[in-house]
């Protein structure tokens, strides 16, 4: 006998062979006498345990194991785990990056406007890079201005690509996958 | 702890209501009434009493942490096991990466010796008093790899299909048929070798 046709016995026995195999099965089990000592066996080992688990005790009182169990909940409950403080940290982040974007692409614009308007005949500087201070610290930003080019650039860099990115779930999905719970 | 004088007579299914609202002498009460359940789960994957102590105390953490997931649809003390079981599973993962495989082990989950043995014909717990014949299933519970022994917890105790121990193991359905055959051969033998000693 060999080991694909004792796993589809053990199968039959346990119920989980498609009808279309079982019947193949019990027939080998009622011409086999090997097969239908097996099967025998099968049976038989899962008959004992059935209803058998060893009986154990929690080597503690329940006094004690409920003021540990408590202890640890009150303990979790008190330092909310970063994850927990999320949800309004991401809303009022995702509030304040496109509004601290807009509010300064506008005043960039407004700061422009100003500059190209300006006398050029007398100007001093051709190019200039700089970086404009933020509120946020989400977002950087750094205008580039080149009068020669006629040319005036704002570069918004949100520094969060790449880092704790509040749209990856990946991780707390993972987590939640390990323990989940299936009624 | 506190006398809550009218909870014993209240059922699970209102404890954990009271529970779900937040109500801890309810959940009190849950962990007192299951706690052997939860922590014997443990102890019969972990086969360790410390190990066992902290694991059905993580899990009752993590059950009240959950507790508003709970719908009802299996009991509480099922969906309670269901915790510690995952809880036991990672541990032992934990552990099996920790340890390298020696090759016996690797015999041992291809079931040479197993597949070989005849059939035992005659039933090996015959005559035995319930409570011996706990006894000699928890010793040859202890005999098993941490593998046959989990595949048959969930299948005969937990009554755990192939596909879901599977799922819960991280292992293909084949080896669950694998381990559990090969646990179960070795169960029947272990069972037929004690009783041929008392018998001499």
């Amino acid at each position: 006998m060999n080991a694909e046709l004792m796993l589809k016995l053990q199968a039959w026995v346990d119920g989980e062979l498609p009808a279309s195999e079982a019947a193949h099965i019990a027939e080998w089990v009622r011409k086999d006498a090997a097969a239908a000592a097996l099967a025998a066996e099968l049976k038989m080992t899962r008959g004992f345990l059935t209803g058998n688990e060893p009986e154990v005790k929690l080597p503690e009182s329940r006094e004690f194991h409920w003021s540990k169990i408590q202890k640890a909940i009150e303990r979790a409950e008190a330092e909310p785990s970063p994850r927990e403080a999320l949800p309004w940290a991401t809303a009022l982040r995702r509030f304040l990056v496109p509004v601290s974007g807009l509010a300064l692409v506008a005043f960039l614009t407004v700061l422009s406007i100003g500059i190209f308007n300006r006398d050029t005949s007398t100007g001093t500087t051709d190019e200039l890079l700089v970086e404009e201070e933020t509120l946020s610290r989400h977002v950087e930003t750094s205008t580039y201005n080149s009068q020669a080019n006629n040319m005036y650039v704002v570069y918004i860099i949100n520094k969060d690509v790449g880092d704790d990115d509040p749209m990856d779930l990946d991780s707390d999905m993972d987590e939640d996958m390990d323990d989940s719970v299936i009624q | 702890m506190a006398t809550h004088p009218e909870i014993p007579e209240v059922s699970d299914e209102i404890l954990v209501r009271r529970a779900q609202r937040g109500n801890m002498p309810a959940f009190e009460e849950l962990v007192g009434r299951h706690r052997d359940k939860i922590y014997a789960r443990a102890f019969s994957m972990m086969r360790n009493e410390d190990d066992a102590v902290d694991l059905s105390q993580e899990a009752w953490v993590k059950g009240w942490q959950r507790l508003k997931q709970f719908q009802g649809e299996s009991s509480f003390v099922t969906w309670m096991t269901r915790i510690v079981i995952n809880l036991c599973l990672d541990q032992l993962r934990k552990h099996k990466r920790q340890r390298a495989e020696s090759i016996e082990q690797l015999e041992d989950d291809l079931g040479g010796v197993e597949r070989q043995m005849p059939a035992v014909t005659v039933n090996p717990t015959e005559g035995l008093e319930r409570t011996e014949l706990r006894a000699r299933i928890d010793k040859a519970l202890g005999q098993l790899s941490y593998e046959h022994r989990t595949v048959l917890i969930l299948h005969e105790f937990e009554d755990l299909e192939y596909k879901e121990i599977a799922k819960r193991m991280q292992c293909s359905i084949g080896t669950v048929m694998s381990r559990l055959f090969y646990a179960r051969r070795k169960m029947a033998n272990l069972m037929m070798s004690w009783k041929r000693e008392q018998q001499s």
